[in-house]
């Protein structure tokens, strides 16, 4: 301090303000970071979040990227549901280059210890054109799957020979055919591409799919053609040039038509949607760590007062001061950045390396400029958003200070520059985080959500400071001292609300979005949902189907609906190529979807808009729409839908739209026509079968060997493996969202450890006084307990009901999942907050207790 | 006037014998008090004089029970207090001995009634904050008891610390350069209300202080010099 001033007055202020207070700044920062710990921890740790979070993201597309051809298996890749392609069709990819022909489908594989349902790959010799399928033992693809004395050849996944107690050499049956092992399958290079299955792969040959009686009319089989452009032409030019060669000469083929640029162009989405959402959980971790700042600033000033006061009598100016701290407040910033970035930077490197056994993912970790910039930015601009305010209080501490000891400093406004320059800051990190969004709606939302609960929480501290000053006066010592050290000025109140508020809400919302996905997926299925799907099921095996579900299963029941594949290709007479849908709705309109047709409203459904069909409608074809999809193509009652069954399109008018509960988990159809507009045509049917009771696992599985045996073309989907397929998924994507959020509440640990601590030189005084007058180290204890429960206590309350409502947004507004509240979750999380308060407090407490007296006494 | 008078009658209010204090570590430790043994009766006034660094301090801390001697005996109001644990010291002090700092030691984050009343609080007193009222009143303050202490001036802060160290009513009032942080005039006032208040409750009174007037004002004067006593028997004048 001393030699600051004496600097200021031999520096002759007026000359070089600003280099002074630089040199000033440096030379208290020489002290060493005391102090700051938390301030630098903060910023470090939500830098890291972002930077990481967006480092893997962009490594993971590179990878992606990189890894196309492999992924898709081709150059160009086209699919198709239901056929197979022309002649003429065939005869313009082979002028093209060389051709693999795959078709894969679900089926039921049937060995002697039971059935099951596999992801059926039937491939050419020709597969696969890039990358390597790795066999055990390993062999040419051609020749392992050949056929052999009278037997096809056929790998597996390991999951599959483990269910069925397999080995290579054995037999299984899959439709009309039977097959021998031959090898397990290791990896597959084009599996990525072909999305979420709901049972281990079965990889054969074209010829043995042919032989298994397994292609009727109408089947759900996908035909793949994957073209290896001749090496001298496969340019990225000429890979858009074929593919734009391909949808102008057969505009009516209805294939899916993508490139290696775009292999997964699904799975690309889903993995930008999910980064998003875990860079707006690094965003929290960010934004927790900005109270830190604002606490640390704060109680740093608050050391800093005869120093800033000391400066003031010296001549200087309220700006010259502010400058000082700002120095010193954005050295540690930029500190505290440049540790997280270089943490952030090592995520995909670290995941790489962890990773490579357990995902199938192409990560391709490198350093990402752009994306640590990014989160440099976010870093900084967060210490300045929020160590703004408290430092511009610096410039009108009074020189009286130096005289008189306050409490603490009065609660003023800061001038308006600096609540400005606050509020630029805010203003600029705002449009960062939505401007760097793939969705920016949500983005804006987290923006709106994150200034409600920072300012919901600041009243909240007002509003208990104040009813704790208001509250009658307690006739205990310990509670009346607990009560008032929570409105006294310097009270932690508002520290304390902040973080733990803000973190407790934050792991709340986790908590609540966790069970809510798991409850989605795991055991507790809806009361009446189906126990199976059969699919693939021909109408003229339909009656027999009937008669064998009622002997076998005569308690449950049984739904049948017919289903036909057909793509939409016009909407209100514009073609569908040039249709803008909403981002939610084009799914509809990129290949061929399942419709249906109904007499009656299907189940699980309710009218929105417009009227449903009378019984024994025979007027000009009408049309039943999903509301969602509906409004994102645009329509309304009374427009035309165009769709392509079978070759022939079929216009009509849309009667009504429909809300649907996809959660029921029973058949539903985005398209549901009047019955007279597929009169006559060729469809398979789809079915469900429900149990009263909910069925268990000896009656289902018994069930799908009986089926397996005497219906060996219809697949079976038991709806509970389907549902733990898609759950060990989202289980795997939740550890990503907690590993996350863990460092948001990390953070918040952080800031209230600093809050508790920055009031530790108060306590210790305080507490060594009471001592004096006569205050035991129970009832000390006792009073210091109480003031942190009451304040964990309210704060938790506050914290959970804004965690429970963000939580119900992600999953009701974004998800478009049903919200349930689960107490559990919510309250093991509050009550963890609450016991980390206590024990956090007490045992800086404690500390205060065994201080002795007499030292305290002596230096103040 | 003393609630505990007649447990302590006939005893010494305070006897230290033998008393030794080190204070430091190593080679930094320092001996402050060198073989103390002193007598004060009940009702006594007391003054300790002695230049800086001679041990009065800490023989005032001794008393109080906020220092613990390495060796020797402490009996105060009849108690031997190096035998007692921390919190039984605590409750001691609350109960028989009343401190007047330098520094006023008020706790900042309570008003000046809050400041009064908390030792009777934890002393258990029902009536806690009517009596901390008269207290208050009583040293002039009544219309202060809303400030906090940063809102009082010196001379008003160490009215506060006196009020509450009488409060409890206790056997001894200890007082640690009363006067040290103000102005002439108002330090002669707190010395003032400090004597009559302790005329008025009898209680035995132990004033630390390196001005030789204001020793004078108490009715025997032990002098001090690096941490033992010069004049045990010195009189001075009668309060």
């Amino acid at each position: 301090m001393t030699s600051l001033a004496t600097e200021l007055v031999r520096s002759g202020a007026p000359a070089a303000p600003r280099l002074l207070a630089l040199r000033l700044a440096a030379r208290e920062l020489r002290g060493g970071l005391r102090g700051f710990g938390t301030f630098v921890a903060c910023i470090a740790l939500g830098v890291m979040a972002v930077a990481g979070v967006g480092s893997f993201s962009r490594s993971l597309s590179d990878g992606l990227a990189r890894e196309g051809r492999a992924i898709l298996g081709g150059d160009v890749a086209f699919s198709l549901v239901h056929r197979e392609i022309g002649p003429e069709e065939r005869a313009f990819l082979e002028a093209r280059g060389l051709v693999a022909v795959s078709a894969t489908m679900r089926a039921m594989a049937r060995a002697k210890s039971g059935a099951a349902l596999v992801e059926l790959k039937a491939v050419d010799g020709a597969y696969p054109l890039y990358g390597t399928l790795r066999l055990e033992p390993a062999g040419p693809p051609a020749a392992v799957l050949a056929e052999k004395e009278g037997a096809f050849g056929a790998a597996a996944e390991s999951a599959l020979l483990a269910r069925l107690g397999l080995r290579v050499g054995d037999r299984i049956e899959v439709g009309r055919m039977s097959l021998e092992i031959r090898a397990a399958v290791d990896g597959e290079p084009d599996k990525l591409a072909s999305g979420l299955g709901f049972g281990p792969r079965l990889l054969v040959s074209l010829e043995a799919l042919r032989a298994s009686g397994l292609l009727q009319p109408g089947s759900l089989v996908r035909w793949h053609y994957k073209l290896q452009l001749a090496s001298g032409a496969a340019s990225d030019r000429a890979v858009q040039a074929v593919a734009a060669e391909a949808r102008a000469a057969f505009p009516h083929a209805g294939w899916e038509v993508r490139t290696r640029a775009n292999a997964s162009p699904r799975l690309e989405r889903d993995i930008e949607r999910f980064m998003q959402f875990l860079t707006l959980v690094g965003l929290t971790a960010l934004l927790v760590g900005g109270v830190g700042v604002a606490n640390a600033v704060r109680s740093h000033l608050d050391r800093k007062r005869e120093a800033i006061a000391t400066l003031k009598a010296l001549g200087a100016s309220g700006a010259t001061v502010v400058r000082v701290y700002l120095v010193q407040a954005l050295a540690l910033a930029v500190f505290g950045t440049g540790i997280g970035l270089a943490a952030g930077a090592a995520l995909p490197f670290l995941v790489a390396k962890a990773a490579d056994a357990v995902i199938p993912l192409p990560i391709a970790p490198s350093l990402y400029p752009l994306e640590l910039a990014i989160a440099a930015g976010y870093g900084i601009l967060t210490a300045l958003a929020f160590a703004l305010w408290p430092l511009g209080r610096a410039h009108d501490i009074p020189v009286a200070a130096l005289f008189r000891d306050a409490v603490a400093p009065e609660p003023r406004w800061p001038r308006r520059r600096y609540i400005l320059a606050a509020a630029l800051a805010v203003a600029t990190l705002a449009a960062l985080a939505i401007l760097f969004a793939f969705d920016r709606r949500i983005a804006a939302v987290f923006v709106v959500g994150a200034a409600a609960v920072l300012a919901g929480l600041q009243v909240i501290a007002l509003a208990i400071m104040r009813a704790a000053a208001r509250s009658p006066r307690a006739r205990s010592t310990i509670v009346r001292l607990a009560v008032a050290n929570i409105h006294r000025p310097g009270a932690l109140t508002p520290a304390v609300v902040l973080s733990l508020g803000l973190g407790l809400a934050l792991l709340v919302t986790v908590a609540l979005i966790d069970g809510n996905l798991r409850r989605q997926f795991a055991a507790t299925l809806p009361a009446r949902a189906p126990a199976f799907y059969f699919l693939d099921l021909q109408q003229d095996e339909a009656k027999r189907f009937e008669t064998f579900i009622a002997a076998r299963a005569p308690q449950a029941t049984l739904e049948r609906v017919p289903m036909l594949r057909g793509r939409i290709v016009a909407v209100k007479g514009v073609p569908a190529e040039r249709l803008r849908p909403s981002s939610d709705a084009a799914w509809v309109l990129q290949s061929d979807r399942g419709l249906t047709y109904a007499d009656r409203l299907p189940e699980g459904s309710r009218v929105v808009s417009g009227e449903w069909w009378p019984a024994g409608y025979d007027g000009p074809p009408l049309v039943s729409l999903e509301r969602r999809i509906a409004a994102g193509l645009g329509v309304a009652v009374g427009d035309s839908v165009t769709v392509n069954v079978l070759g022939r399109d079929m216009t009509a008018q849309i009667a009504n739209l429909r809300a649907v509960d996809w959660q029921s988990l029973g058949i539903n159809f985005v398209l549901v026509f009047s019955p007279n507009a597929f009169r006559g045509a060729p469809h398979t049917t789809i079915a469900t079968l429900t149990y009263p009771d909910g069925g268990d696992e000896t009656r289902e599985l018994s069930l799908i060997k009986a089926l397996a045996e005497s219906f060996p073309a219809v697949t079976v989907v038991r709806v509970r493996e389907a549902l733990e397929a898609v759950g060990k998924l989202v289980e795997n994507l939740l550890v990503a969202v907690r590993s996350a959020s863990l460092l948001s509440v990390l953070a918040a640990i952080l800031v209230l450890g600093g809050a508790l601590g920055a009031s530790h030189r108060h306590r210790v005084y305080e507490a060594v006084i009471l001592k004096t007058l006569g205050a035991t180290r129970g009832q000390l204890l006792a009073a210091y307990g109480l003031e942190y429960l009451l304040l964990g206590l309210v704060t938790a309350i506050f914290g959970m009901l804004m965690g429970s409502l963000a939580a119900w947004y992600v999953v009701a507004e974004i998800m478009n999942l049903r919200f349930v509240w689960l107490p559990g979750a919510a309250l093991a999380a509050a009550s963890a907050a609450v016991a980390l308060t206590v024990v956090f407090g007490l045992s800086g407490t404690l500390t205060a207790l065994s201080q002795k007296a007499a030292p305290v006494l002596r230096h103040r | 006037m003393n609630d505990f008078s007649e447990t302590a009658s006939r005893q010494p209010a305070i006897a230290l014998a033998g008393v030794n204090v080190s204070l430091g570590r190593g080679t930094a430790r320092v001996h402050i008090l060198k073989d103390i043994s002193l007598q004060i009766d009940q009702g006594e006034a007391v003054g300790l004089l002695g230049p800086s660094g001679s041990g009065k301090s800490t023989l005032l801390m001794v008393m109080a029970g906020l220092e613990r001697p390495d060796t020797g005996r402490v009996t105060v109001a009849g108690t031997d207090i190096v035998g007692l644990d921390e919190d039984a010291l605590a409750r001691f002090r609350g109960r028989h001995v009343g401190i007047v700092f330098q520094s006023f030691h008020l706790i900042p984050t309570m008003t000046a009634l809050e400041n009064v009343a908390v030792p009777l609080e934890l002393a258990g007193a029902p009536d806690a904050f009517a009596r901390a009222a008269r207290e208050l009143a009583a040293v002039g303050l009544e219309n202060r008891a809303g400030h906090y202490p940063a809102e009082l001036s010196g001379g008003e802060q160490q009215r506060v610390a006196i009020a509450r160290a009488l409060a409890p009513n206790p056997a001894i009032l200890v007082a640690d350069e009363p006067t040290g942080n103000l102005d002439e005039a108002t330090g002669r006032s707190i010395i003032d209300l400090l004597f009559t208040s302790r005329a008025e409750r009898g209680a035995t009174l132990v004033l630390v202080t390196h001005d030789a007037t204001l020793a004078a004002r108490c009715g025997r004067i032990v002098r001090m010099r690096s941490g033992r006593i010069e004049t045990p028997l010195a009189q001075g004048a009668s309060a």
